[in-house]
């Protein structure tokens, strides 16, 4: 009944209310999808501005820095000046005063007054009363000398000890310089060196100080190689870099074996083992030349005694360093446009340069590892070597039993899939009688894959049959069905014959192809063995090289210096 | 006279010698000791004599005993590796020291015990005259009796 309703009633009111209502919501649509492409634009532009912004403000910040660094750098340096810079004055005239000295052109009087004047303008600071005990010692008045040594001693004993040892060396006061060395040697300790007692070291040995020096030196430097080798710790850390050190210097590999690295599966193995070998001839050649510098570097340690010194003279000083850092640290602030980060990465490196503090052992393996990077020359990484010469020795033992030891026994070769070992070659004809077999047996398997065409042949004996049967009906008809099977079956026959041809060819020609590979690879494996015997064994004439180092073959001044040290 | 106005302690100018920082015990310097002739020979001997009398086999026990004399138990090597001189087909041979106390020759495919066969390959190069092998490591003997840590 109500559906009879329905169907009567007139819908078409709806229907085009509906339809109305349809063009309206794809009118919304087409609004919406103007919209949302209008806010995609507007994203992309505020991402746009969002970035700029982002450079703006870093731009701005490092513009505000570098500003900052501008305004503190003036400051820090005001403020460096206002405390201490009567240092700087110092510094100049310490200089001045050195220089003096040495022409001999300035009065006494001039000297006394000025450097008193310094005395009382720059507490605190070492180089002052050394400048007054210098003053006083000119013009021979002891007991001013001595309260002034007193007091530059109390102030920096570490400075006021190297500055008078390096003073009474240039003027060649033998006794004196002698007594400062001393003190010198008593300042340091061998867990703990500083950058210029390599220099000092050499110094002594090359026969720049006077030569009861050495002997000064002697028994410290045998003193501290006790207390150092009294463990195994330090030692076995300076024969584990000496080992390193040994490892690296090996050679690239000059592609000598190119049938090997191709088919040999431990080749890796062999060519590590063979680099290993070949270190020792270079490592040969490169302590041969050490020891063959045997130049007067005398001269050139003078100069550096020198630089110590004016270094001394001119470099800051403890209390100023803070302050010194900061300006440094500003003024690489300036230098890089206000980026505060790398100013600071150049300044951690620059802290770890100079902070650099080594035990005596580490000392003498960074100059014999690398002397132009330690800043010494030859005759001190010579020096260096013989004073290290009894673990450098064993170092070299343990390289070379460790690389002895990873000599691999077997050569791998894997040729077409055939696996074989050698061990230096000499089984040639075993080898190749092996390969004959196994191409034997890869040829008899891969026959057997190939199946014989007994369908084909069934077929065309069914024919034949069948062409028999049709003698019955007709001759012509039976001999036709006969002709055709035989053929058939021929056909199937040769077509087998050829296929197992063609595979006994292609095996055939593999087989002589990879003979004539296995053949190289013996041969190179010859030759391999020979060469890494011949390379191996030149370790020994590295290790009589080493036992014979004597501290006469790096120095023309010194001849039996060192060679008591050991 | 003059006065201290700052300073009233007396000056000591004498530097204290810093103290020793001493690292310990020391381990490697007793088994790196040059080994004596005589201890050397009797290894190299062990081909061409016969040992299975139980003097030579006490005498060598001896020899070996002295060369170690001072080292405890554990730092005893577990056996002696060298190069065989017999020929082929013998390459390297063993004295154990561990318990059964036998020499033994080893052919060129024959395996050792694991523990002697990671000296073997050292101990057939010419350089080294023994390898003592202990359980941790390897000590390698040249001909002059010096050691080297392996």
């Amino acid at each position: 009944m109500s559906q009879r309703i329905i169907s009567y009633a007139d819908l078409s009111i709806i229907n085009s209310a509906l339809r109305s209502i349809q063009s309206d919501m794809s009118g919304v649509n087409s609004e919406l999808g103007t919209l949302n492409f209008k806010q995609d634009q507007l994203e992309t532009e505020l991402e746009k501005l969002a970035f700029s912004f982002a450079d703006f403000v870093e731009a701005d910040l490092k513009h505000k820095s570098l500003q900052l660094a501008e305004t503190r750098q003036g400051n820090l340096k005001q403020d460096l000046q206002i405390r201490f810079g009567y240092y700087a004055e110092v510094r100049r005239m310490a200089t001045g005063i050195l220089q003096g000295v040495d022409s001999g052109v300035v009065g006494d009087d001039t000297l006394k007054f000025t450097t008193e004047e310094v005395m009382i303008k720059a507490p605190g600071y070492w180089l002052a009363p050394a400048l007054v005990a210098i003053a006083a010692w000119i013009r021979n008045d002891r007991s001013t000398n001595e309260k002034a040594l007193n007091e530059a001693l109390k102030r920096d004993d570490y400075k006021t000890t190297l500055f008078f040892m390096l003073i009474m060396r240039r003027l060649g006061r033998n006794e004196a310089a002698l007594k400062w060395l001393e003190r010198y040697f008593m300042h340091q300790n061998p867990h703990h060196l500083d950058r210029e007692f390599i220099i000092i070291l050499e110094a002594v040995t090359t026969g720049v100080f006077p030569p009861s020096a050495r002997q000064l030196m002697i028994t410290n430097v045998k003193n501290w190689l006790d207390q150092l080798t009294q463990g195994d710790t330090f030692l076995n850390e300076q024969k584990m870099q000496w080992i390193r050190f040994f490892g690296a210097m090996g050679p690239l590999s000059n592609g000598k074996f190119p049938l090997l690295e191709k088919y040999s599966s431990n080749w890796n193995l062999l060519e590590q083992s063979l680099r290993a070998a070949r270190t020792h001839h270079i490592l040969d050649l490169h302590f041969k030349s050490i020891i063959a510098a045997s130049a007067d570097f005398s001269k050139s340690t003078k100069v550096q005694l020198d630089e110590i010194l004016s270094l001394l003279v001119t470099n800051f000083d403890d209390e100023e360093l803070p302050l010194q850092e900061q300006v440094r640290f500003n003024q690489l602030v300036i230098q890089m446009d206000g980026d505060k980060k790398a100013a600071q990465a150049i300044i951690d490196t620059e802290r770890h340069i100079f902070n650099e503090q080594v035990d005596f052992l580490q000392l003498l393996t960074n100059a014999s590892f690398n002397p132009e990077l330690s800043g010494v020359t030859k005759v001190t990484q010579a020096l260096a070597i013989s004073i290290s010469q009894p673990w450098l020795v064993e170092a070299y033992n343990i390289f070379t039993a460790q690389s002895r030891n990873n000599i691999p026994q077997t050569i791998e070769l894997d040729i077409d899939n055939f696996k074989a070992t050698t061990h230096n070659g000499s089984d040639e004809n075993e080898l190749i009688q092996k390969q004959e077999t196994f191409y034997q047996h890869v040829l008899e398997t891969e026959l057997a894959k190939l199946a014989f065409p007994y369908a084909a042949v069934i077929i065309a004996v069914l024919i034949c049959l069948g062409g028999i049967w049709a003698f019955t009906l007709s001759p012509v008809a039976g001999i036709l069905g006969l002709g055709m099977g035989v053929v058939f079956i021929w056909n199937a026959v040769n077509t087998h014959k050829k296929a197992k041809k063609a595979i006994a060819d292609n095996i055939e020609e593999r087989k002589q192809k990879a003979k004539e590979v296995l053949r190289g690879c013996i041969a190179e494996a010859v030759d391999y063995r020979k060469e890494h015997t011949t390379e191996d064994n030149k370790a020994e004439l590295v290790l009589q090289l080493l036992t014979s180092i004597t501290p006469e073959d790096f120095s023309s001044v010194s001849k039996d210096t060192v060679r008591n040290i050991i | 006279m003059g006065r201290n106005i700052l300073q009233n302690k007396n000056l000591d100018l004498g530097i204290e010698e810093r103290s020793a920082v001493s690292t310990g015990f020391i381990s490697d310097r007793d088994i790196l000791k040059k080994r004596s002739k005589k201890y050397l020979d009797l290894i190299a001997q062990l081909d061409h004599k016969t040992l299975t009398e139980t003097k030579g086999m006490g005498e060598l026990m001896k020899v070996i005993q002295e060369e170690f004399g001072t080292a405890e138990l554990a730092c005893l090597p577990l056996g002696i590796v060298a190069k065989c001189f017999l020929g082929h087909p013998y390459e390297v041979h063993i004295l154990d020291l561990s318990c059964s106390q036998i020499i033994k020759h080893y052919k060129t495919n024959e395996l050792m015990e694991p523990d002697f066969e990671k000296a073997r390959t050292v101990a057939k190069h010419n350089a080294y005259a023994l390898v003592e092998v202990y359980k941790d490591k390897l000590i390698l003997i040249r001909e002059d009796g010096t050691a080297t840590k392996l």
